[in-house]
């Protein structure tokens, strides 16, 4: 059988979804709710294209080709489709893709992930990824007017996070110094898209206030599944910078719960794509209808769930560390 | 986060693990019948109580996952227990446009529920927001457990409770028996849901007890609706003869006259008793002052006439004399002639090339063709094949499939066997809607009276088809009106539409081709076959044949269910069937298929009835709702009211509709309460020709249009508001409430203030705190001298 793509003829195997026939024929289109080889209904639109012969908008993830037809993927159209979609889901999203401390840090210290390391106790590496941006002993903290503590999420909470002092203890680590090496950290990338979390409700703060209490008291704001979320990456391949419309959701932000080993999952990333809930067996589960619709994870079932279905996640709502 | 069911922990003990065991050795123990079994346990215990779920994971297939899944999607499911009644407020299109917002939050302060309490303190009442309870002609309607409440103010809710709690402490007398002698006529009396609303079956128990005290024997039918909703109840006196006195708006106090003036009691003493009674009840009584037979002939009648002249029935066929459950006399009427007349004479092609060449089009919205759609049916070789009857009618301000349920209920039967017949199936189920308790009753029953007379079930009348039929009821979704999602909801799934193809006719129900069909189509099957589909093409436009039925409401003179001929004009429908609008008001637009449909400005009225045309304009059929709007009605408030009911209804997993139709509920909250920017009403178009575009199911597709209809057609109400004006004074955040120099201070106003902005000042000019009003309404119902206006924030 055979299609168009974008006026070119393309063969379509036995079994193919438009989707696979055109990634196949070296067509990018992008999409998020799709995994192959998983259960997966279409859901969010990304990989939305037009059909000319009806005319219609479809997801290509799901649609069986039929012979003949003609399949658009690069319009206007179809672009203005892809990017809304992604803007809508954003605008669902109420999540921080890297840390406001670390963006604004003018030495440019990722210093979430040196707070993250503090507080697991790892002192060494916490030490390394300091002396990655910093030419200690110096401490360019010294002249510095602390914009990372000024925009501190936790200042919004209760009090921010301390992180001169804390700066100064890890670079005070005599021991850690000791072996210290040329190490290489990935940097914050500004110009790939950046989601921002907003203001926390009042009953978020209260939450937090009352459950986050680590050794330094940071509440972790960077997305720990940045390095492979397709909607951010997607969301920078449309040039997104914000999403038009204003953001809201029902879902709690900042809310991590620790679900077996080392797997986690933070609903508010959520994209309510489903693959986690068609791929597991009386685990993930839909909650509620429209806007409200939650994936949720009941305590019961913690212990249905697989470490590897971290990897179907398309954000970093369901991830490892 | 196990489910919803934090108020929810009650100890399991031995007495209700028994109950859930017999219900689940009632139903049953796979996955797919999750629906009627959480039913059946509300049923039971009036929610869902945890203990009573976890016995289910042991028992059943059913695992949390699905649970919580299926529980939480459809709105009839309660984790939560209730107080002792539950006080409905319907919020229908036509209860909406009469002010349903304000009488619910009326009934909130009566019961002082605060924040998302839903239930009152004592634990006596709960509310909850229906989307139609289908009575659109007495809006604003509120029931409360089984008893419903016509034209409720928000003024007066505290009698309305009192009423309902009065009525609950009053023991019924017994009814006095109807004993059959000689029968000296028949009385008929309009029984559909609506009818009932509005007090039929008081008036059917003052008829029995009446005529058993009169000793006048007369035969009391309940008969299916009459469609003259806003004159229920009405009741038929059929004399001997045959003619017929009409008397609509009966009272029960009137009965006894009426039934006095037209028949005389059977025995001589009784009649001397009787009119030497009726005499003195005569001069003596209040009541009777107001006497109906003096009423002239034309002002009794005249009205329904005109209403009922314009009209042709034919899925209400047998209107107003026909038993909804009298298969003797529906076939003394021709009944199952047509479906006897498939069986016998014709071949399953010849069958589906009738209704192919009638050309009829499926009446639950979309208007795809029918006879098409069981063509591919039939073409597919599988041996098992499914009809479903779509009778899940969710549509604020439509309840035309309901009526026919149980008015009809033989006549869709029938509709659905000729249907299997002609497609080669053997199962039918009829999915009908939750909140329809008294349509599934009169289809229960009307399926064992079929089966009773064999014609449904084996050998359908002594031919080789052979066809069962079941019944599911839906569990509370729009969305299942989508035949992929009813389709879900049947095997036990959330309502989530699937993307097409396949199509149902192709791989529906368990895989099997399945033919949906929504209730109406089905009812005009069988007058296709008895006339033929020459005579049935004659009906309608070139493009749309046949009848519809339309639930007209809203500031109409005369509202209620209408079957007219395609090719009708608006204008005609509202001026010579609906009397025009009421209180001679000015029509503005007529709204047309409800949530998926849109507004049709007044001078596009002259528009016929028509598929075609009416997707041209941007409005959809849809299922058949039509509500009259006039001049004081604010379209961006109608554009949102529609949209926030899709948005609760969407199931969720698609985007666009999930997100989108929130976002384009957000902008539109922000023009009604002006503090949007003219960029807005771009955005808010460029949004909707989207979701439009890039929705997966009908849903989400139709979801804009009356958006799109309003912004096509009264733009420039959108950009008053954005100027901070609603002229109509709808849009709460754009108008207060002033005191004129009219006031004479006498307080009445006052002492109504639900919220006590206005100050107890007597004699002096009254002033409202602007900061604690809540735009309720109550002042200015309350005041006798006009004194205060709702007058806009901003000057114009």
């Amino acid at each position: 059988m055979v299609i168009t793509i974008d006026n070119t003829n393309v063969e379509v195997l036995e079994g193919e979804t438009l989707l696979e026939v055109a990634r196949r024929a070296g067509y990018t289109i992008p999409s998020l709710c799709y995994a192959k080889g998983a259960r997966h209904k279409s859901s969010c639109m990304v990989c939305a294209v037009k059909n000319c012969s009806t005319g219609q908008i479809i997801p290509s993830c799901t649609t069986t080709p039929v012979g003949g037809m003609q399949i658009e993927t690069d319009s206007e159209e179809v672009r203005l489709v892809r990017t809304l979609s992604l803007e809508l889901l954003l605008s669902d999203h109420r999540a921080d893709c890297e840390a406001p401390c670390t963006l604004v840090c003018p030495q440019g210290l990722d210093i979430e992930r040196m707070l993250g390391y503090y507080d697991a106790d790892r002192k060494k590496e916490a030490y390394d990824t300091l002396a990655a941006a910093f030419s200690l002993p110096e401490i360019a903290c010294d002249n510095c007017k602390a914009p990372c503590e000024k925009a501190c999420r936790r200042g919004t909470v209760d009090e921010p996070v301390s992180i001169r002092v804390i700066i100064r203890e890890v670079a005070g680590m005599a021991d850690a110094e000791s072996a210290a090496m040329e190490m290489s950290f990935p940097k914050p990338d500004k110009k790939a898209f950046l989601s921002r979390l907003g203001r926390f409700t009042e009953k978020e703060r209260t939450f937090l206030k009352v459950n986050i209490h680590s050794a330094s008291n940071c509440l972790h704001c960077a997305c720990s599944g940045r390095g492979d979320c397709k909607l951010r990456y997607y969301s920078t391949l449309q040039g997104i910078k914000r999403s038009r419309y204003e953001a809201s959701s029902a879902l709690p932000a900042m809310t991590k719960i620790h679900i077996v080993g080392n797997l986690w999952y933070e609903q508010a990333k959520c994209i309510r794509c489903g693959l986690c809930v068609y791929n597991s067996e009386n685990g993930f589960t839909f909650r509620d209808r429209g806007f409200g619709m939650q994936v949720v994870l009941p305590e019961e079932n913690r212990k249905n769930i697989k470490e590897e279905l971290a990897e179907l996640c398309p954000t970093g709502a369901l991830y490892r560390i | 986060m196990a489910c919803n069911c934090e108020n929810n922990i009650v100890e399991a003990n031995e007495e209700m693990i028994a109950k859930v065991d017999a219900i689940i050795d009632r139903i049953g123990t796979s996955r797919q019948i999750i629906i009627p079994l959480l039913q059946a346990l509300q049923h039971e215990f009036s929610y869902l109580p945890s203990a009573a779920l976890e016995h289910i994971y042991e028992r059943t297939e059913i695992d949390r996952a699905q649970l919580i899944s299926v529980s939480t999607f459809y709105s009839q499911f309660r984790h939560i227990p209730y107080g002792k009644h539950l006080i409905k407020v319907c919020t229908g299109t036509a209860c909406h446009v009469k002010g349903a917002g304000n009488v619910y939050d009326s009934f909130r302060r009566e019961l002082k529920m605060e924040g998302d309490n839903i239930t009152s303190d004592d634990q006596l009442f709960s509310i909850e927001k229906i989307a139609c309870l289908g009575c659109c002609t007495l809006a604003p309607v509120v029931q409360i457990d089984e008893k419903i409440y016509g034209h409720v103010q928000p003024g007066k809710v505290n009698e309305v409770i009192e009423d309902f709690l009065g009525f609950q402490n009053k023991t019924e007398k017994e009814e006095t028996k109807n004993k059959l002698r000689k029968i000296a006529g028949e009385i008929r009396l309009g029984m559909g849901s609506c009818c009932q609303a509005s007090g039929s079956s008081d008036i059917y128990k003052e008829l029995q007890k009446a005529s058993g005290e009169l000793g006048i024997d007369v035969n009391i039918k309940p008969v299916g609706c009459v469609g003259v909703c806003n004159k229920v109840p009405l009741i038929d006196v059929v004399h001997a003869d045959g003619s017929i006195t009409r008397y609509p708006n009966v009272k029960a106090v009137e009965i006894k006259e009426i039934l006095h003036y037209h028949f005389k009691p059977s025995g001589y003493l009784k009649r001397l008793k009787n009119s030497f009674f009726n005499q003195v009840d005569t001069f003596h009584t209040d009541s009777t002052w107001d006497n109906v037979i003096w009423k002239p002939e034309n002002e009794r009648t005249g009205v329904i006439d005109s209403f009922l002249s314009g009209q042709k029935h034919i899925s209400t066929q047998g209107f107003g004399f026909l038993a909804p459950l009298n298969i003797d006399e529906y076939i003394s009427y021709s009944g199952f002639d047509a479906l006897k007349k498939v069986l016998f004479t014709s071949s399953t092609t010849e069958t589906i090339n009738t209704i192919l060449k009638s050309g009829i089009r499926g009446r639950g919205g979309g208007g795809f063709t029918t006879g098409k759609k069981w063509e591919i049916v039939a073409a597919s070789g599988k041996k098992d094949k499914y009809v479903i009857c779509n009778g899940d009618e969710g549509d604020p301000g439509a309840f035309m499939d309901r009526m026919m349920l149980e008015s009809y209920p033989f006549r869709v039967i029938e509709g659905m066997i000729i249907a299997g017949y002609a497609v080669g199936a053997n199962k039918g189920i009829f999915y009908i809607r939750a909140e329809y308790p008294l349509a599934v009753v009169r289809i229960r029953r009307a399926l064992e009276m079929c089966r009773e007379h064999n014609l449904v079930g084996e050998n359908i009348a002594g031919s080789d088809f052979s066809f069962d039929i079941t019944i599911f009821e839906g569990a509370g979704a729009f969305v299942c009106g989508e035949e992929t999602a009813l389709i879900a909801s049947i095997e036990g799934e959330r309502g989530f539409p699937k993307q097409r193809p396949p199509f149902p006719a192709v791989a529906g129900l368990h895989g099997l081709p399945t033919l949906v069909n929504n209730v109406e189509t089905l009812s005009q099957i069988s007058y296709i076959v008895n006339n033929g589909a020459d005579y049935y093409r004659q009906i309608g436009t070139p493009s749309s044949k046949g009848t519809k039925v339309f639930a007209l409401a809203g500031k109409i003179r005369h509202g209620g269910l209408i079957e007219v001929p395609m090719g009708i004009t608006l204008n005609q429908i509202i001026e010579d069937i609906g009397g025009g609008l009421e209180h001679g008001e000015k029509l503005k637009a007529v709204q047309i298929g409800g949530p998926s449909g849109g507004c049709i400005p007044a001078h596009l009225c002259d528009v016929e009835v028509d598929f075609d045309a009416f997707n041209q304009m941007g409005a959809m059929m849809g299922s058949g709702g039509l509500v009259v709007l006039s001049e004081s009605d604010c379209m961006v408030d109608m554009a949102r009211y529609f949209l926030s009911f899709t948005c609760d209804q969407s199931c969720g997993k698609c985007t666009f509709c999930r997100v989108g139709i929130r976002r384009m509920l957000d902008i539109l909250d922000k023009i009604c309460s002006g503090r949007a920017e003219m960029a807005d009403l771009d955005k808010l178009e460029q949004l909707a020709l989207n979701i439009k575009k890039a929705s997966l199911c009908g849903l989400g597709k139709t979801a804009p249009n009356p958006v799109l209809t309003t912004l096509k057609y009264f733009r420039e109400e959108y950009e008053a508001h954005v100027n901070g004006i609603c002229k109509t004074g709808t849009c709460k955040e754009m108008v207060k409430y002033v005191v004129t120099e009219q006031c004479i201070g006498c307080t009445r106003c006052a002492k109504a203030c639900p919220v006590d902005a206005i100050p107890y000042t007597p004699y002096e000019v009254h002033t409202i705190d602007v900061s604690k009003c809540v735009l309720c309404g109550l002042c200015v119902n309350e005041c006798n001298y006009d004194a205060i206006r709702k007058v806009p924030l901003k000057a114009n």
